[in-house]
């Protein structure tokens, strides 16, 4: 006996067939071709202007659209490489020496792209009347020399090892057209004036996708796929039905949904597992009683069983973590300095005063493995005597409830789980623990004028070895405060169909124009 | 019938004016700083003042919503603090989506939940009158999101039928209605259970009324007694329902726009709350309120339109 079988293009057939609209619908799902890539970002862009981009998918769009005289490459370990440049050197501490490669054109009439579009590219960054958030990324930067249509050199204050991890090969050194963007009024937000990348914008629909459209005009390796389609998907468990029903190509998927994936791959699809830079860590206020004794936070800190607080939140996905700086970059430390050990808690607690025990609070963002994070350390702690009371609030009130600027709430904060997200330079991880940062993103209070000095120095370090031995240090002064618990750096889950062969970075971050598809 | 439209719409004018005041002093209250959420932690302290400054909330709330009014009258919702799009463009993008799922939602479920209705009253104390009885309670019962999960992993992961998310391709209806089975049944499944037991409950008080037993005594056939003369004065509190559950949609749709990764309202508001962008917050639960007025206010009109009754009462 014959079988129908029942699919997509069956039902819209038989809808056609129904008489609703025979004839007005022309094709099934766009990507049956095999020339149109969708990728899931888990918002929509927000601003791609350089100098403002708002979150990594703003990030991800750009390193497609704008050129860069480097970027980083896919792969399992941290490597830059030339992007628009066909040179690139330091040639001294404070001198990289560029050469642009012939034939990069902006669209929409700008003419050729310019060493001097560099060097508005690169200065703008760091102008006061502009006031980038980023202008740290390119903080050593004096101004750059154009020697000829394609060539020049960015000449530096002083040597800035963080520039070739960060700043030359993220968004920050992404290059803009002078004549475009001066004539756009300085600045721009979701319609960039100009673009030149191995693709460009051909539609947006906010909420609904962002066409990037295939630039026949880049002079280097193009992108495999014809167009690549940016799907906002916010929820990430809608992302991982999508991908198992085959209506994208790639997406991150839920730390949770790991050991699942593990166990059973999606349907059509692979997940692959790439290890994160972020870092979590339990911190504790210093101003905040009890958690002004050292005893107290010390017991804190020997009182909490890491792995099943790990095991609670990611389901064995993710592994602890022996500071901020994670394996394979440079400052990762090796080992804690003190280890679980609730007999030694509870001593502490006596010694403290406070043997009977003592109740507070915990703030995490309403994230379910964060929230999975503070019953585990409730748990931990209950069994010393501490009473953990959880407050989780959405990330509308959470990311400001630190800042002194925004109110008194900062008060308020005893214990809190949080999570920093990271570039693959150990500066990007020290530089919010600092006494300056005290009230704005030190929100544990603490106050190390030691940290402060040896992170103003490591910056500047170009001896590697004695770079790490810094990052190290500060690590080790972070945890003697006793205000820091670190916990893990989490793990990136990514899942792709077993059509396509994603090029990501060693944290999984995606570079589309490298995707390609599997015969 | 004009003065009591005229007194309703004067009426909805002042709920407006009423709902925006109160989501405005909510937003004082609302923790969390616009500034450093949007802004991020690279932010210095003089672009969240600048930006504070630009939002207006350095002002006292009273000028804020006098501002607010003032803007809304000549037309303008205000900019987007994210993109700086104007809001209303942002938003009239939006609307059709959430208008789409909320009548596509609206529209079946009623096409549903009236005749099922109208058949159990019909049949009172059959097997199909139990049977739509169980039939409405599981539908009301059921959460809509468990119905949306369920949807889309019967439906579309495993039988392949429908498409998990987005809402299709632009200037292709056929595929734009492709992308709304799954969400407009997921929000409108509970809305058949309502309107089944509403109708079943209206319809077996009319059909117990002197007119009805003179239209029976006249001969005429049940189906005519049904549909020409007793629904039409049972229908008149389900249309109000129904008006009423055209707002209510609102809120079910932001599940849905999630769920579905479809654009709209909804998904905007929510969108926009979390990240603290308060112009689109305002701009965006303006324009869902002027809208939840309306279909009251369009509701009741039919009903006083249906039942002289309704209109003398008021």
């Amino acid at each position: 006996m014959r079988k129908f079988p029942m699919n997509r293009r069956s039902v819209l057939a038989s809808m056609a067939a129904a008489g609703l609209a025979a004839g007005f619908y022309p094709r099934a799902a766009l990507s049956q071709d095999g020339k149109v890539l969708r990728v899931r970002a888990y918002s929509d862009i927000q601003n791609l202007d350089p100098a403002f981009r708002k979150a990594a998918p703003d990030d991800d769009v750009m390193r497609n659209i704008l050129p860069g005289l480097a970027t980083m490459a896919a792969g399992d370990s941290w490597q830059w490489q030339k992007d628009a440049a066909t040179r690139l050197e330091q040639v001294d501490a404070t001198h990289i020496e560029f050469t642009l490669m012939d034939g990069l054109v902006w669209s929409d009439g700008h003419g050729p792209v310019t060493a001097d579009d560099v060097k508005f590219s690169l200065e703008r960054m760091i102008d006061p009347a502009l006031d980038s958030p980023y202008k740290g990324d390119w903080a050593a930067l004096d101004h750059v020399e154009v020697s000829d249509d394609r060539s020049g050199v960015i000449i530096l204050r002083e040597a800035f090892p963080p520039l070739w991890n960060v700043g030359l090969v993220f968004g920050s050194g992404r290059i803009l057209s002078r004549a475009a963007v001066t004539a756009a009024g300085g600045r721009f937000d979701t319609r960039p004036p100009a673009q030149c990348g191995r693709y460009a914008i051909r539609e947006w629909l906010p909420k609904q996708r962002l066409v990037l459209a295939k630039n026949p005009d880049w002079p280097g390796t193009p992108g495999v796929f014809d167009e690549v389609h940016v799907i906002p998907i916010d929820d990430e468990k809608t992302a991982e039905i999508a991908l198992e029903a085959g209506d994208i190509d790639y997406t991150w998927v839920a730390v949770s949904s790991i050991p699942r994936y593990r166990a059973t791959p999606p349907r059509g699809g692979k997940v692959a597992v790439k290890p994160s830079l972020a870092y979590v860590w339990l911190g504790m206020n210093q101003e905040h009683a009890p958690f002004d004794k050292l005893e107290v936070r010390r017991a804190v800190q020997q009182a909490v069983d890491v792995p099943s607080v790990l095991e609670a939140a990611y389901f064995g996905a993710a592994v602890p973590s022996t500071g901020l700086i994670a394996p394979g970059l440079l400052g990762h430390r090796d080992k804690l300095i003190y280890g679980y050990d609730p007999d030694r808690a509870r001593d502490l607690l006596k010694q403290a005063g406070l043997g009977g025990g003592f109740d507070c609070t915990i703030d995490v963002l309403n994230k379910a493995e964060r929230v999975s994070a503070a019953q585990a350390v409730q748990a931990s702690l209950a069994a010393v005597g501490i009473n953990v009371e959880i407050r989780p609030h959405d990330s509308g009130t959470f990311w400001s409830i630190g800042d002194q600027s925004s109110g008194d709430t900062w008060k308020t904060i005893q214990l809190l789980i949080q999570r920093f997200s990271m570039q693959p330079d150990p500066a990007f991880a020290t530089d919010w623990f600092v006494p300056e940062q005290i009230g704005i993103w030190n929100w544990e209070r603490w106050n190390s004028p030691e940290y402060g000095e040896l992170n103003a120095k490591a910056k500047l370090e170009t001896d590697n070895a004695k770079r790490a031995a810094m990052y190290v240090r500060m690590q080790d002064l972070m945890e003697e405060s006793g205000s820091y618990l670190f916990l893990t750096h989490e793990a990136v889950g990514v899942g792709y169909r077993d059509t396509v062969e994603p090029a990501l970075m060693p944290a999984g971050n995606p570079i589309f124009y490298g995707f390609r598809p599997v015969a | 019938m004009l003065a009591y439209a005229l007194r309703r719409g004067g009426l909805a004018v002042v709920i407006v004016a009423v709902a925006l005041v109160i989501l405005i002093a909510m937003i004082q209250f609302i923790p969390g700083d616009p500034a450093a959420v949007l802004l991020g932690p690279l932010a210095s302290p003089e672009m969240r003042e600048a930006f504070r400054a630009r939002m207006g909330l350095d002002q006292p709330a009273v000028v804020q919503i006098l501002r607010f009014f003032f803007r809304v009258l000549g037309g303008d919702l205000g900019t987007d603090v994210l993109t700086n799009r104007p809001v209303l463009d942002t938003v009239l993008e939006q609307l059709p989506f959430t208008l789409t799922l909320i009548f596509a939602s609206i529209g079946w479920s009623a096409a549903l939940g009236i005749p099922l209705g109208c058949l159990a009253a019909v049949r009172r104390g059959s097997a199909a009158d139990r049977l739509v009885g169980v039939l409405s309670v599981a539908a009301i019962a059921l959460p809509s999101f468990v119905v949306a999960i369920w949807g889309l992993l019967l439906f579309a992961v495993t039988l392949d039928w429908f498409p998990t998310i987005g809402a299709g391709e632009p200037g292709q209806p056929l595929d734009r209605l492709h992308h709304l089975v799954l969400p407009s049944l997921a929000v409108g499944l509970g809305w058949v259970g309502y309107l089944a037991r509403m109708v079943r409950a209206t319809m077996l008080e009319v059909l117990s009324e002197n007119h009805i037993r003179t239209a029976r005594a006249f001969g005429l056939t049940e189906g005519t007694i049904t549909f020409r003369y007793a629904l039409k004065i049972a229908i008149v509190p389900t249309v109000v329902l129904l008006g009423i559950g055209v707002g209510h949609m609102i809120s079910g749709a932001v599940f849905a726009e999630i769920v579905f990764a479809r654009p709209g309202i909804g998904r905007l508001i929510f969108d926009a709350l979390a990240t603290r962008n308060y112009p689109t917050v305002m701009g965006a639960v303006m324009v869902t309120t002027v809208f939840y007025v309306v279909s009251t206010l369009a509701a009741d009109l039919v009903a006083a339109a249906l039942d002289p009754r309704v209109r003398a009462g008021l």
